[in-house]
């Protein structure tokens, strides 16, 4: 079965290419940077096509089911009626799928599942580190009020943490917030 | 409340949704909206059928596929209001048959000589369309077959997304396109092809964009759908003006990234070839427009003969859901007869 893939991301796109060639049955063609996708579906004849929701270029497999001398095998899009759940999940994770018209559900799913679950590891991933990152600022953030707070109020280290404290619990802010409008307000002024 | 999620493309025609937001209109109306930009007709069709999105700017060829089920299970959709009529232009590459004009606005002969061009070619040209079920396919296959031509044999139907086409059409990878405001104005600005002629000249006053509403959230949020249709038409007033055209422009520029004097000749009162109309009678959701664009559908195979048009056009296409909002706006919509394609 052949499964074309049209991922822009390098990473992704290697891990699930790499995901599905662990199955003997499944050959692995990915889209090359510049090709249009209607070309290489002509030139590959996937039985499967899986598409980052994020490639504008999607829309060139909405080819109605149509048999013409340009289209001797139409690819339809990927729907299991009969599923929404999974229909939800896919587009959440963004992904979205093609199969030559008449392929069993039986054998165009299961290569969408695995392409739904690497795409959610590829989301969470990103996720996570951009809350790495947000606490990373968040720490410097605090650090840094504290900081001025020592300089500018002669206070000690402690004192300082319980005033930025004091004062998200009166605000009803997060430390972090405090933090942030404290170094905003500036050096000198007396927030 | 939970906002409004309206999906949208990266096109000049999108602009009522974008001046609704970014002026305040929906906030006037106490409406929190939230627009997704979507990179694909394909996704914002997905993300309707899905409840993933409330409403979005769409193709009317492409609401009606939605609601007879030929992308799955039929998603019920309702059609309340238009939102622009025309604004598509079919543009040839730079030193691509040069013996086709369009002398004199007669569109007839025009496609007559493309067809003639086309079928003096050794091998069918690729002409690209935003999508298959769009406004500018089937406008353009009526077009050419109006001049004689054989849509499925004399050229190839590429889909190429819109902000593509220019570079497609520089890279040699088609001969020409069919696409939506700015892009044809922009090919020809970057002198990379010549705007032959708009979709306008094939259908006068054809309706281009629509507003599409999930079935399921209009009839759970009816107050919110008033308020937005009269905020869309507050937007469609001032996008209807070519006094506001240069700001519309600049905002259609930082908002979604369209190139700034090719998206301002496509706005009333602007130079292109074809311009895009806003406000008055591209309000109207009229079903006899949906009708032809169905019959279009099943005329090249994509619809079935047996598809009970009248019925799915009725529960889709809703007009009278507009009426009170055009009251409480104090606007009226100047009755017009409804034109045809040539």
């Amino acid at each position: 079965m052949n499964v074309l893939l049209a991922d822009d991301e390098p990473e992704r796109a290697r891990d699930l290419a790499r995901l599905l060639a662990t199955d003997p049955a499944i050959n692995v063609v990915r889209v090359r940077a510049g090709q249009l996708l209607a070309d290489a579906v002509a030139a590959q004849a996937p039985e499967v096509v899986i598409v980052d929701m994020a490639r504008p270029d999607r829309d060139a497999l909405e080819a109605v089911r149509q048999v013409s001398s340009f289209h001797p095998r139409p690819i339809v899009l990927f729907v299991d009626e009969d599923d929404p759940a999974f229909m939800e999940a896919a587009i959440g994770a963004g992904v979205s799928s093609y199969n030559v018209a008449g392929a069993a559900l039986s054998d165009v799913k299961p290569i969408l599942r695995a392409a739904v679950a690497l795409f959610r590891q590829h989301q969470q991933t990103r996720l996570d580190l951009r809350q790495s990152e947000r606490r990373l600022r968040e720490r410097i953030a605090i650090e840094r009020a504290k900081a001025m707070l020592i300089r500018e109020r002669r206070m000690t280290e402690p004192e300082a943490h319980r005033l930025l404290q004091r004062r998200a619990m009166a605000s009803g802010q997060r430390i972090a917030e405090v933090a942030d409008a404290l170094l905003r307000a500036g050096d000198g002024a007396k927030a | 409340m939970t906002p409004i999620r309206i999906g949208l493309l990266r096109l000049a025609d999108s602009a009522p949704l974008v001046v609704a937001q970014e002026w305040g209109m929906f906030e006037q109306l106490g409406l929190e909206v939230q627009l997704s930009v979507e990179p694909s007709w394909a996704n914002v069709a997905d993300k309707l059928a899905y409840g993933l999105l409330d409403a979005a700017v769409l193709l009317p060829p492409l609401a009606l596929a939605l609601s007879f089920g030929l992308r799955g299970k039929p998603t019920p959709l309702l059609v309340p209001m238009g939102l622009s009529l025309g604004g598509n232009a079919v543009v040839l590459a730079r030193d691509t048959a040069p013996g086709v004009t369009h002398p004199g606005g007669d569109a007839l002969a025009a496609g007559q000589a493309l067809v003639g061009w086309l079928r003096a070619q050794a091998e069918p040209p690729r002409l690209a369309v935003v999508h298959a079920l769009s406004t500018h396919n089937l406008l353009l296959r009526h077009w050419l077959a109006r001049a004689g031509g054989d849509p499925d044999r004399d050229l190839r139907t590429v889909v190429v997304p819109p902000e593509q086409v220019v570079e497609a059409m520089r890279s040699g990878r088609i001969a020409g396109f069919c696409a939506g405001a700015p892009w044809g104005d922009q090919a020809q600005r970057q002198g990379v092809g010549r705007v032959l002629l708009g979709t306008s000249s094939i259908w006068p006053a054809h309706p281009e964009k629509c507003l599409a509403v999930a079935a399921s959230w209009a009839s759970a949020h009816p107050q919110a759908l008033h308020a937005l249709l009269r905020g869309l038409l507050r937007a469609g007033v001032l996008c209807g003006d070519p006094q506001q055209a240069a700001r519309v422009a600049a905002l259609l520029a930082s908002v979604l990234g369209l190139p700034e004097a090719a998206t301002r000749q496509a706005l009333p009162g602007g130079d292109g070839v074809e311009r895009i109309r806003f406000g008055d009678a591209a309000w109207l959701a009229r079903p006899e427009d949906a009708t032809w664009f169905a019959r279009a559908m099943q005329r090249w195979g994509w619809l079935g003969l047996q598809a009970d048009l009248a019925a799915t056009v009725g529960v889709t296409y809703r007009p009278g859901l507009l009426a009170s909002a055009l009251s409480d706006e104090g606007l009226q919509v100047a009755s017009m007869e409804a034109s045809r394609p040539f």
